[in-house]
């Protein structure tokens, strides 16, 4: 197994930036990614508003490629590989890969992204790259002079449909809802109204996809009338929105219902030393913008986690007893239990050894040995816990504290 | 190993003159699912080393008078040739099996 201090899966503008932040922070840092090092955002032809990138000819590969350029500068390595397992239980998180390789890291960063949703209609999986698209930059120009369907309303759907439409006679929109709402941003939606190529379908969806070796019609299905109406199209575009790849992680960590990770506002998962960024956390914007804002934090809460840890093991080395001391700057209680407790411990100095823990800064070990609040002490001998107080009392804090030194 | 490249002449001399048991992945560099599939075949060439079968790759970008000779809908394709004839296709997203299998079954 290949050791690093961090390890991130999935190179997209999340990933990406973790590994800027985990590069610069001097941590050994491996990104791994089973395809297109740039993520989504990579087959996005213009980035409107990704700040203090607004020319028109700022493309998805453009900031993508500077962004891997970006954090193998600072010392991050990107590599090839498809993960297909992870272990999360141990103080080292393991990452399994298709090919049997291994790789290992106390830190883990997970940003796996999404990926098309499909609509599960006869056909589609059939005729999959036989006319049936996901991608319009990549097959937009198979369709000259041909009818083509698109299904969906979103940003992306009305976008690519009129870039589909450089391409093709006319695209039909297949559109959910009643006449005249979409789900798009009102800049595009404006535009694709006017546009002439463009003919939409309102409180519509799609119920089947026809042909024998390649896409011959579709089938369209009303939902005021209940009315089926086939027509004859070339190609089908789905545009009907993403869905996590989590499934590695399926039953691990903490997921919604839609199988998106539930994380904190540091983007810890359910699990110390795990986090989770970018599009597959459950969000509130998917955008670049705050994908890289969550590799940041992740990054850089991961640093700190990192620390801990080795403090930790540093503190496991010791030969005397040792007192965890958790405090906050917020709690004048455990300043003073803090304060009472570091005097008792200086008259047994060759016997016992005092951790002050601040509890605003670090939680690792609270987690680890279930501290809710400040002001408690674990007595440790021998990496074993011996007991868990909370101070309250001041007496009491002392009395136990030297019966237990004693 | 890094599949060859074909263009229209090099296409002409191995598939149609002479007639080689072989497959052509069809990828361009904007597509996400191509840089899954070309590795993949990348590494399944490796089984092939002693000429029985080859592997080729199409840049539809490079080739276009190449892509327009076979009708597809879209990247990453996989046509299978063999006498100079067009024996069967893959498209989307393809996992290994399917190319074996697909192999297996045709030659």
């Amino acid at each position: 197994m290949e050791k690093y201090d961090l390890l991130i899966c999935g190179a997209g503008a999340a990933g990406m930036t973790a590994g800027v932040y985990g590069g610069r922070a001097r941590l050994k840092t491996l990104i791994l990614e089973k395809g297109v090092v740039g993520g989504t955002a990579y087959s996005t032809r213009e980035l409107a508003n990704y700040p203090g990138f607004y020319a028109e000819d700022v493309s998805g590969p453009f900031l993508m490629k500077q962004m891997a350029k970006h954090a193998e500068r600072f010392g991050t390595k990107i590599i090839k590989e498809n993960v297909i397992e992870l272990d999360l239980e141990g103080d080292t998180k393991v990452v399994k890969c298709k090919k049997g390789r291994e790789y290992g890291a106390k830190a883990l960063i997970l940003a796996f992204g999404t990926e098309p949703r499909l609509l599960g209609i006869p056909g589609e999986k059939e005729l999959r790259g036989s006319g049936v698209s996901y991608c319009a930059t990549c097959d937009a120009e198979n369709f000259e002079g041909d009818i083509v369907a698109v299904v969906g309303n979103g940003d992306a759907a009305l976008e690519e449909a009129m870039f589909i439409a450089k391409f093709a006679e006319k695209v039909i929109i297949i559109v959910i809802h009643d006449e005249g709402i979409v789900d798009c941003n009102k800049v595009s939606a404006e535009k694709a109204f006017k546009h002439p190529k463009l003919e939409f379908v309102w409180n519509t969806t799609l119920a089947e996809i026809k042909g024998d070796e390649e896409v011959e019609s579709i089938v369209m299905r009303n939902l005021k009338t209940g009315e089926n109406t086939e027509r004859k199209v070339g190609g089908v575009f789905f545009y009907v929105g993403l869905v996590p790849q989590t499934a590695c992680v399926k039953d691990k960590l903490e997921m919604n219902r839609q199988g998106y990770i539930i994380t904190n506002e540091k983007m810890e998962t359910s699990v110390p030393g795990v986090y989770a960024v970018g599009d597959c956390r459950e969000k509130y914007l998917r955008q670049v913008v705050t994908a890289a804002g969550d590799g940041a934090t992740a990054a850089v809460a991961a640093e700190k986690y990192l620390e801990e840890v080795e403090e930790y093991e540093d503190m496991l080395q010791e030969d005397k007893k040792i007192l965890l001391g958790f405090w906050s700057p917020l709690s004048q209680l455990s300043i003073e239990a803090l304060s009472r407790s570091e005097q008792i411990i200086a008259e047994y100095e060759d016997a016992a050894k005092l951790y002050k823990i601040d509890l605003s800064r670090k939680q690792m070990l609270a987690y680890k040995y279930e501290i809710k609040e400040p002001a408690s002490f674990v007595l440790l001998s021998k990496n074993a816990v011996i007991d868990t107080l909370h101070a309250s009392n001041p007496d009491t804090l002392e009395a136990t504290l030297r019966t237990w030194l004693a | 190993m890094e599949l060859l490249k074909l263009d229209i002449d090099s296409f002409e001399e191995r598939i149609f003159k002479n007639g080689e048991n072989c497959l052509v992945i069809y990828s361009r560099k904007t597509c996400k699912e191509c840089k899954i599939i070309v590795p993949m075949l990348e590494e399944l060439s490796e089984l092939y080393t002693d000429g029985s079968f080859n592997f080729y790759r199409v840049d539809v970008e490079e080739q276009v008078p190449l892509y327009k000779r076979f009708p597809l809908k879209g990247v990453p394709s996989v046509l299978f040739f063999g006498q100079g004839q067009k024996l069967g296709k893959l498209a989307g997203m393809i996992e290994e099996e399917d190319v074996l299998e697909k192999i297996e079954e045709l030659y």
